[in-house]
């Protein structure tokens, strides 16, 4: 009750504006102590790097460090917009992306579905089960074993392909196979992962919807088309544009563990190329141009694609 | 009467077992891949390299896995991750709990100043390079915080815990705000068990992460004996190191290669036997994520 009161007493003199901001920290400081660290943590590893951006203006010494290095204006960026291979590099994550986009995501709620017309508890948890395995295993696994299945000479798959009378294909080691390997090996990965969201969504659709629509004689394919999808559309255009804004953005695991020097053509994104330049050949400012340019456009899609999600009437991710 | 009983038992709807019968091979295709590769490694030198292994293991033996309990290196480096994602699971769940209690008051002044400084570095960070030169600069350059520090607090995480705990009920709190407990003595005595299905939840996902971890480890780790192991299983699996190891005949290439298997079921396994269990409530983890924060 004393708090009650205290609590009112200190929404009514917020209004009047006699209380100061002292009191609120000292009643809550346990509240404040608990944030400290994770404050702390968040000033040190992404605000303090995010300064750090300044040397994509700079010609950055190690000696001198970031302060003490020269400003070179937007030397840099010219620098790196003159290179082929940035300009490759993006291509090549815009294809990628788009790629796994375009098999991942409607696969995935054709999975999410399909689990959801399966009546059999025990069935539907075991074959979630298995479906999500893959999700928990890491990339160096997963190309350890595409490699294996994948391989040229003695892959089990190119055995198949040999054994049923055609030629082996080079899924790692041809361009387009390769691009074709990596979206299989997306996909394997994290289709089942992906249902989780759908089926959840699925989950609250009002039962009784779909009693109507038996009793008016509709059949499974039609309480699908005409029920099931239309009420979880807002969720499948909330991750439509969540993927969609995430274009630019590509993990460096999966291209750099499945790619090899006769794909580099294609399997070298914009993080691996970070990872060359920046890490390997020690070359900061050159690769945080590249990385502040990775993050403005990425900013620049999400803006866009919530605008666009607002426009046609959804809530928006921002 | 009896007629209409049998002809309904009869009817098939083809379409419900189509779809099982998709979902089946589905559930194969997800799995094969890592049968497959438990069968290689348990297989005999013969079996491996005639590539008749499918599903189970042919002429069973042990070789491989007796070969990595000699090698010490994949020990080792089975040792270091271990040790970074029992760290970086503590850390994660300790700062993340915090952080999402705190934000999860109404009460509190600033809140929405801070959860917007959390939330920010969602959409825009400093990047890869930045980073690395911070760490660097603080000297975990080749240590093993440069692991479990940096990445300590996950931005979906957070959102996740802070919406579980604000569906808690208030009542609850209240009536132990009237008994004079201080929020700290609530975060422990009521709010804490009351969340275990989601510490569990947020624990996997940290624990998960860590063990898979690669990037961090490729950029920040340069002596061997602090590889992880997922560093120690791309070398293995990739550099031919083993290959150069066995270079004597074709016996011990072929048992390099099923010990490349070995490796892969070693560095999975301690994954794959706990998210099972844990299946019911990450599901609802990734729901509560899924409401905007």
């Amino acid at each position: 009750m004393k708090w009650a009161k205290q609590r009112q007493a200190g929404y009514r003199s917020r209004h009047s504006g006699s209380k100061n901001i002292w009191f609120y920290i000292w009643r809550d400081k346990w509240l404040y102590l608990m944030l400290a660290p994770v404050i702390t943590y968040y000033i040190v590893f992404k605000y303090v790097p995010m300064y750090g951006l300044v040397i994509a203006f700079k010609d950055y010494n190690v000696f001198k460090g970031i302060t003490g290095s020269k400003w070179v204006g937007f030397l840099n960026f010219k620098q790196v917009f003159q290179t082929d291979l940035f300009w490759q590099s993006i291509k090549n994550t815009l294809i990628l992306n788009l790629s796994t986009l375009a098999v991942n995501f409607p696969l995935t709620i054709l999975v999410a579905l399909m689990l959801n017309e399966v009546k059999y508890p025990l069935f539907r948890r075991v074959s979630q089960s298995f479906l999500y395995l893959p999700h928990f295993m890491s990339w160096v696994v997963v190309a350890g074993i595409a490699t294996n299945l994948f391989a040229q000479t003695d892959g089990s798959v190119n055995q198949m392909i040999k054994h049923l009378g055609f030629n082996a294909i080079p899924f790692l080691n041809s361009s387009g196979w390769w691009v074709f390997t990596y979206v299989i090996c997306n996909v394997w990965k994290e289709i089942g992962w992906g249902t989780i969201i759908y089926l959840a969504a699925i989950t609250g659709i009002d039962e009784s919807l779909y009693e109507a629509a038996y009793i008016d004689g509709a059949g499974k394919v039609q309480r699908i088309l005409y029920i099931t999808l239309p009420m979880i559309r807002s969720v499948i255009i909330v991750m439509l544009i969540l993927s969609i804004s995430k274009m630019m953005s590509i993990g460096l695991d999966a291209p750099l563990l499945l790619g090899n020097t006769k794909v580099i053509n294609v399997s070298e994104v914009i993080s691996t190329y970070i990872y060359r330049l920046g890490i390997v050949k020690a070359e900061y400012s050159l690769s945080t141009v590249i990385g502040l340019f990775q993050s403005a456009v990425n900013i620049f899609i999400l803006i866009l694609a919530d605008r666009f999600a607002k426009m046609i009437g959804e809530e928006g991710i921002l | 009467m009896k007629n209409m009983g049998v002809s309904k038992k009869i009817k098939i709807n083809w379409g419900t077992v189509i779809n099982y019968f998709l979902l089946t091979i589905l559930v194969v295709i997800c799995f094969y891949p890592f049968l497959n590769v438990v069968a290689y490694s348990f297989s005999s030198n013969r079996a491996v390299l005639s590539g008749t292994v499918t599903f189970f293991p042919i002429e069973m033996q042990l070789d491989a896995y007796k070969e990595i309990v000699h090698r010490g290196q994949i020990w080792t480096a089975m040792r270091v991750t271990m040790l970074v994602t029992l760290l970086g699971t503590a850390i994660g769940l300790i700062l993340t709990v915090f952080a999402a209690y705190a934000l999860s008051k109404d009460k509190l002044k600033g809140r929405r100043w801070i959860s917007g400084m959390i939330l920010f570095t969602m959409y825009f960070n400093g990047g890869i390079i930045p980073t690395f030169l911070v760490i660097k600069n603080l000297g975990m350059y080749d240590q093993l915080t440069s692991l479990y520090i940096p990445s300590a607090v996950n931005v979906f995480n957070f959102i996740v815990m802070r919406t579980f705990f604000r569906e808690i009920p208030k009542s609850l709190e209240e009536a132990a705000y009237l008994d004079g407990a201080t929020d700290v003595q609530i975060l422990f005595k009521i709010v804490l068990p009351l969340s275990m299905p989601i510490i569990a939840t947020i624990g996997l996902f940290y624990a998960v992460y860590y063990w898979n971890d690669y990037f961090n480890a490729l950029i920040y780790i340069q002596s061997p004996e602090k590889y992880t192991l997922q560093l120690r299983l791309r070398s293995l699996l990739f550099a031919g190191e083993l290959g150069a190891a066995g270079n004597e005949g074709l016996a011990q290439q072929v048992m390099a290669e099923s010990l490349k298997m070995a490796c892969i079921v070693v560095g999975t396994v301690p994954i794959l036997a706990v998210y099972p269990w844990l299946q019911k409530y990450f599901v609802k983890g990734v729901m509560l994520g899924s409401v905007k924060g």
